[in-house]
């Protein structure tokens, strides 16, 4: 895949959304459904690459730019990343305070729900390749259920989860 | 007002964005501490920044930051506060992915590779479920669930997630909160 279209690909993501994983419905929708460079399972590795080390929950796009094309695909995942960043700029210089206006505020949260529903959907197809056994289960099922329910940061999360694959795999 | 150089502003995003974990909320809570401390920024420019950073499409963090580093140095300061943040995270995933495509030829790396994918799975839906809390805050709860149901349930009549988002946008318009 041309790097500009992926780039454009995943701009319209980041674009389109307004938290770390909410771009994620609209790239799966591209990617792998439309133009088949990605799979769920490489998706699926994306997030958890994400996830393992600091710095922001949208960073999963510079992983998905790097499995579609190496290392130029990274550096335009990273530039996808941070090109929304910048809109901010023109929001100050025009907006300012009226950022609080009803309208705006009611929009944003709309588009935010439906991010969040969408991501739910997106969540389906991605538990289909990732579920499979009751091990995966187990753990999909207790890193929902300690997000929700405490403060434990997702990188203690996914660490112990992973020792807990390399012990399965030990016994 | 302390004038900040390039050198330290960079330093001080590429420290903070680098080691904060738990992703935005976090990483802003702990600029806004160092920045006003420094006085690189008066409590009022953070709170435009961190207002406007909500309605800024894509990653909140790195609007604020662009913000931050604009208020504070101009576009420089801007352009150094987002590289600055994300650069060697950025890496980072680059080398876990790497790490993780290994998996398919290692088969103990591939058993640890999946138990982190189904963990990342569940932290992704409950991270749509507190999504959805979040917005429960002024106002009908039922509203914020309604829309985020529709959105889930949109999606299983063939509509793209792009349709969907602009449906939504174009609701919210007349969305009036209490």
């Amino acid at each position: 895949m041309n790097l500009l279209l992926l780039y454009l690909l995943l701009l319209k993501a980041t674009l389109t959304s307004f938290s770390g994983l909410a771009s994620l419905p609209v790239l799966r929708s591209d990617l792998v459904l439309r133009y088949h460079v990605l799979t769920d399972r490489q998706l699926n590795t994306a997030v958890a690459a994400g996830r393992m080390g600091p710095g922001p929950v949208g960073n999963y796009v510079v992983s998905v730019g790097y499995q579609i094309a190496g290392y130029p695909g990274a550096g335009a995942g990273w530039l996808a990343m941070i090109t929304p960043a910048f809109v901010i700029l023109l929001l100050i210089r025009f907006i300012g305070r009226r950022a609080e206006h009803p309208r705006a505020r009611g929009m944003v949260r709309a588009i935010i729900l439906a991010g969040a529903g969408l991501l739910l959907s997106a969540a389906v197809p991605l538990a289909h390749d990732a579920i499979r056994g009751p091990l995966p289960l187990f753990i999909a099922s207790a890193s929902l259920l300690l997000t929700l329910l405490t403060r434990l940061d997702a990188i203690w999360i996914v660490l112990c989860a992973g020792l807990l694959g390399l012990a399965a795999f030990s016994v | 007002m302390p004038r900040a150089s390039l050198r330290d502003l960079s330093l001080l995003f590429l420290r903070i964005g680098n080691t904060t974990l738990g992703g935005g909320e976090p990483t802003i809570a702990a600029l806004q501490r160092e920045l006003i401390r420094r006085g690189w920024l008066t409590p009022e420019q953070f709170g435009v920044a961190f207002a406007l950073a909500r309605i800024t499409p894509g990653t909140n963090m790195l609007a604020f930051s662009a913000a931050a580093g604009w208020y504070i140095l101009g576009l420089t300061g801007a352009l150094c506060g987002v590289l600055a943040v994300t650069i060697p995270s950025s890496l980072l995933v680059v080398w876990l992915t790497g790490i993780c495509e290994a998996g398919a030829q290692i088969a103990w790396l591939g058993a640890v590779v999946a138990a982190t994918i189904a963990a990342a799975l569940g932290i992704m839906a409950a991270a749509a479920l507190l999504l959805i809390r979040s917005q429960f805050g002024s106002g009908h709860w039922a509203i914020p669930l309604l829309i985020a149901a529709a959105a889930f349930g949109l999606r299983f009549l063939g509509l793209t997630p792009i349709e969907i988002i602009a449906l939504a946008a174009i609701a919210g318009l007349f969305w009036r909160q209490a």
